[in-house]
């Protein structure tokens, strides 16, 4: 009984969750709102047509096909009657047949799937072979011929469309079942020898559940569609007056000649409605269990705001460092919510051939300032504050065209796990060449070009003959060189590392780092060097700035961070790293993780994981103190130090 | 020699999907309830003489399959009939020699009924299904990149109500407006038409095309919109459309080089997977505007229950479905690289 209420309980938060999203989903409401309107008519009929469907008795055959009028707001129909009447009645016939149909295709379509996902191996095989010829098989003429040969009555009307309708069911079913399978809690619950049936009814079915409501509202739109079909078809129970079977009526008996449309617009109005609410109901929880517009990205960028305090500085322009960060703050705009301040008043500057670590643990806006700096923001992104100036030039005031001009040419990036930054379907050779194609006009595209290409792949360590090879053809260290190679192409001033070596094993990090520390001596290339290994910053980097939750924790040359680190943060970090020089110290790591971006602390946003943290920590979001000619670390505690 | 092994595959796949058709044909046929000779024959005036007779000429008094036992090598014999002799075999063997038996109607071999017809259907499918791929294409495409803007908006609502509108229906609708507006209303061409030059038949053939294509078109075009746009967008969000920003590339040719061509890809199978659907769309569309195709026969068929032909032309749609489907597969798998060279 407790444990009833506990669950009731815990469902209902989720339950106002998904309403919450739903509600601003206009698709999904205007179509479930379409959905209850016609189901309120199904269910009240008798009391909403104005006459009685079964009532034939006065008819006349003046009565037949009789225009709009007062008596018959929709006409009559080819028996005399009032087609609004049985318009009204038919929404009941067409959704039952809809609704049961549906409700079987998606018992055989779940079971099939949710066993062949779970099972795998031969079942999985013979189940996915058998779906795959239902799928190939023609299905109305299919069940015209079941029907014929049978009888034509609702319920074998339900059944052929209920057994023939599940194969996309079943194969929805079957890849989130998949999914579902490798998660941790499944592997869990198999570890600890739950039974296969417990399995599937405790960890499998929920989640599978909102594919299947889904599709079920698809399934019985199709199910009403096929309905109608055969009725008009002529194939429908000749007993129960669907809207298939009202226009079957009217177009094979005379309504084309009469000019009677009201007796063939009305029913398929209702086919319509009903189909169209139900797509639309579908789109909706779709979007929303499938949420990707946020990532697209030929989206206009938001506008950039920018304050008039920044613009002065602009004009005091003297000998500047080749690229300049400002006072930089990025949003991601929240639907409706407060926008997440995903970084705030970051500066830095980078100098030519000089090298900066960029360090702080996953989710600390470390990407997100990387992009803002090519404007290369998702659309939910927007640049609220800050300038980024390179040579001098403030990006964040450029148009598109002339931005393009900078992105690649000056600044390019090697991004993050190259496993899908490189086109499938192109080979790596044409990806480079594409690139030098845009940059450098006059640029000849003859041997040339494909020599310049096996140039690049070769500095990188890749052999010639991979030039032509497709992304998928290379390891994973391939394709990060790949992606290197393609970022020098057209001899930029900085190069953007984003975490390069984050997915690679040990031996691979170590040359690809080696790779850029060399070309960086070579080509005198600027990098930035994003990661969360404060060891490979000890190495190569001449400054670095330490990130926390979007703000900046600690900005230094590299000595002083690893010799007199003065914030809480970075010393901590610290700790969690081991150091060759002390063997025996021992290692700590930091308890908790990084604030959410919709959930930061009011104060420092370290404090909650600060040992050193004050009342005031909590209260009040620290200033960054200049504490030495370049160093610079923002926390309560320095304060009096200054 | 991996690539010629998935090749075989996929052909013994469909070779085998098309004998698990054939087989469901024969015995959908049989074993469902109704005497053929009787459903097909319906006159009160027949002996039950008359009706063996029948029986007899369509090769129904022999036994649908042989019993069990004759695969028993022990009891080799003990069956009444030569197994070869049964209505299964028999059937098999004339559908190897090309022979789909005679209907029941017209007494012509249904090979005959059904070659006439094939063609009409092909060039309604081939001009709608042109027309809905480049129509709704281009829309899904437009979409996808303008997504959440009034336009995307405004062919996403279009989309969804072609979609949502059956068939039939629409067919209906035209028709009902073609017949006042002077459009031919039935048929393929007009009565006595053939003694007429060429470009004037042709013309005719065109303006009887115009609304069955216009149908199909729009019925369909919205479902390729929706497609192209789901597809588009996924593409959209990869990582390498990022890249390709990054690099500096304009719009037009992020789209140009990156993303449509891989939006594309599966738009082949999904194109194939739909022919299956399409088949129900064209038997709908013929039987609106009594265009004399495939569609319009089974239609035919099955209102004079003349179950040859409809046997005869369920098999051919079946079979022209499998093969397309093939044919998209073993395209997709030299288009796209990955299936390629792997």
């Amino acid at each position: 009984m407790e444990t009833q209420i506990a669950k009731t309980a815990a469902a209902t938060p989720r339950f106002q969750e998904f309403w919450r999203v739903f509600r601003s989903n206009y698709m999904g409401l205007v179509g479930l709102i379409m959905l209850i309107i016609v189901i309120f008519v199904a269910i009240f009929a008798p009391v909403l047509s104005p006459y009685d469907p079964s009532s034939t008795l006065n008819v006349t055959t003046a009565d037949i096909y009789n225009p709009p009028s007062a008596a018959h707001w929709l006409g009559t129909d080819d028996a005399g009657q009032d087609v609004l009447t049985n318009f009204i009645f038919g929404a009941r016939v067409s959704l039952t047949i809809g609704f049961f149909a549906a409700f079987i295709s998606l018992i055989i379509g779940g079971v099939f799937g949710i066993i062949a996902g779970f099972y795998g191996g031969r079942t999985e095989e013979l189940l996915m072979r058998f779906t795959d010829i239902m799928l190939v098989i023609p299905d109305l003429p299919l069940m015209m011929v079941v029907i014929a040969l049978t009888k034509p009555s609702i319920f074998n009307i339900i059944l052929v469309i209920g057994l023939l309708y599940w194969t996309t069911t079943a194969r929805m079913v079957r890849s989130q079942t998949l999914a579902v399978k490798s998660r941790k809690f499944v592997l869990r619950a198999r570890a600890i020898g739950s039974g296969k049936g417990h399995i599937i009814r405790r960890h499998i079915l929920p989640l599978v559940l909102p594919i299947l409501v889904v599709q079920a509202v698809l399934v019985v739109s199709s199910a009403v569609l096929a309905e109608s079909t055969l009725s008009f078809l002529g194939l429908g129970d000749p007993t129960a007056l669907s809207w298939g079977q009202m226009l079957n009526y009217a177009f094979g008996r005379g309504a084309m000649s009469t000019g009677a449309w009201w007796a063939l617009v009305v029913p398929g109005f209702g086919i319509v409605w009903v189909v169209l609410g139900l797509t639309l109901l579908g789109q909706g929880l779709e979007q929303i269990l499938n949420p990707r517009l946020d990532t697209h990205h030929l989206m206009p960028g938001r506008p950039i705001v920018t304050s008039e305090a920044a613009k002065v500085i602009e004009k005091v322009s003297g000998k500047r460092p080749l690229l300049e960060v400002q006072n930089l703050s990025i949003n991601y705009v929240n639907n409706g919510k407060p926008p997440a301040r995903a970084v705030e008043n970051i500066s830095f500057t980078l100098k030519e051939g000089e090298l900066i670590g960029l360090v702080g643990e996953s989710g600390c806006g470390k990407t997100t300032l990387m992009l803002a700096l090519l404007r290369l923001l998702p659309s939910a992104g927007q640049i609220v504050n800050g300038q980024v100036f390179f040579n001098g030039r403030d990006l964040t005031a450029l148009s598109e065209e002339e931005l393009n001009t900078v992105r690649w040419k000056e600044v390019s990036i090697v991004f993050q796990g190259a496993m899908n930054a490189l086109n499938p379907v192109r080979t790596v050779g044409d990806q480079i060449a594409e690139a030098i194609i845009k940059h450098i006009p006059g640029f000849p595209r003859d041997k040339r070009l494909q020599e310049r290409v096996i140039e690049l792949l070769e500095l990188v360590g890749i052999a010639a003959d991979h030039k032509d090879h497709f992304p998928h053809q290379y390891s994973g260290g391939m394709r990060q060189r790949a992606m290197i190679a393609m970022a020098l192409a057209c001899n930029p001033q900085v190069i953007i590392a984003d975490e390069p070596t984050t997915a690679l094993d040990v031996m691979i990090q170590a040359q690809i780092l080696e790779l850029l520390d060399s070309l960086r001596k070579k080509l005198g290339l600027a990098i930035i060097f994003v990661t969360h290994d404060l060891g490979v910053v000890a190495e190569m980097c001449d400054r670095v700035l330490v990130m926390y939750g979007g703000v900046t924790a600690e900005y230094a040359d590299v000595d002083t961070i690893y010799n007199e680190a003065r914030h809480p943060y970075t010393q901590e970090l610290l700790k969690a790293f081991p150091d060759l020089t002390k063997p025996k110290k021992k290692l700590s790591s930091i308890p908790g993780y990084p604030p959410r971006l919709d959930a930061l602390p009011a104060g420092c946003r370290f404090a909650p994981r600060c040992p050193l943290a004050v009342d005031r920590c909590h209260k009040e979001q620290p200033l960054l103190h200049k504490l030495g000619a370049a160093h610079f670390a923002s926390c309560h505690l320095l304060e009096a130090s200054k | 020699m991996k690539r010629w092994r998935d090749l075989l595959g996929k052909i013994g796949w469909a070779f085998f999907t098309i004998l698990f058709v054939i087989i469901l044909n024969f015995f959908l046929f049989r074993i469902l309830p109704g005497d053929p000779a009787r459903a097909g024959v319906r006159d009160p005036r027949l002996t039950r003489e008359n009706i063996e007779a029948i029986r007899v000429r369509y090769g129904l008094d022999k036994p649908i399959i042989n019993c069990f036992e004759s695969l028993n090598p022990v009891k080799i014999g003990s069956c009444a009939v030569n197994p070869l002799d049964t209505q299964f075999f028999i059937y098999m063997g004339n559908l190897l020699k090309g022979d789909l038996m005679i209907s029941f109607h017209t007494n012509r071999p249904v090979t005959d009924i059904l070659s006439e017809r094939l063609w009409n259907t092909i060039i309604l499918i081939g001009a709608g299904q042109i027309l809905a791929i480049i129509i709704g294409v281009l829309f899904g495409m437009f979409s996808a990149w303008k997504a959440r803007t009034t336009l995307d908006y405004a062919s996403l609502t279009l989309s969804l109500v072609a979609w949502s509108i059956p068939t039939f229906w629409l067919g209906v609708i035209l028709l009902f407006w073609g017949s006042n507006n002077g459009m031919p209303i039935a048929g393929m061409s007009t009565p006595g038409m053939s003694s007429y030059p060429f470009f004037t038949r042709f013309g005719d053939i065109a303006k009887h095309m115009f609304l069955p294509t216009l149908t199909y078109t729009i019925v369909y075009m919205g479902e390729y919109m929706l497609i192209m746009r789901s597809s588009l967008l996924d593409v959209l969000s990869e990582d390498y459309i990022l890249t390709a920003k990054a690099k500096g590339l304009s719009i037009f040719q992020i789209l140009k080089d990156h993303a449509i061509k891989n939006a594309m890809l599966p738009l082949v199978t999904i194109i194939a997977i739909n022919l299956g659907f399409t088949v129900g769309g064209v038997v709908q569309i013929e039987t609106v505007f009594s265009w004399p195709g495939l569609g319009m026969t089974i239609v035919e068929a099955l209102n004079r229950r003349d179950f040859p032909v409809l046997q005869g032309a369920f098999l051919l749609i079946a079979v022209a479905v499998i093969a397309a489907n093939l044919l998209a597969d073993l395209a997709y798998s030299y288009l796209d690289p990955r299936v390629k060279t792997e």
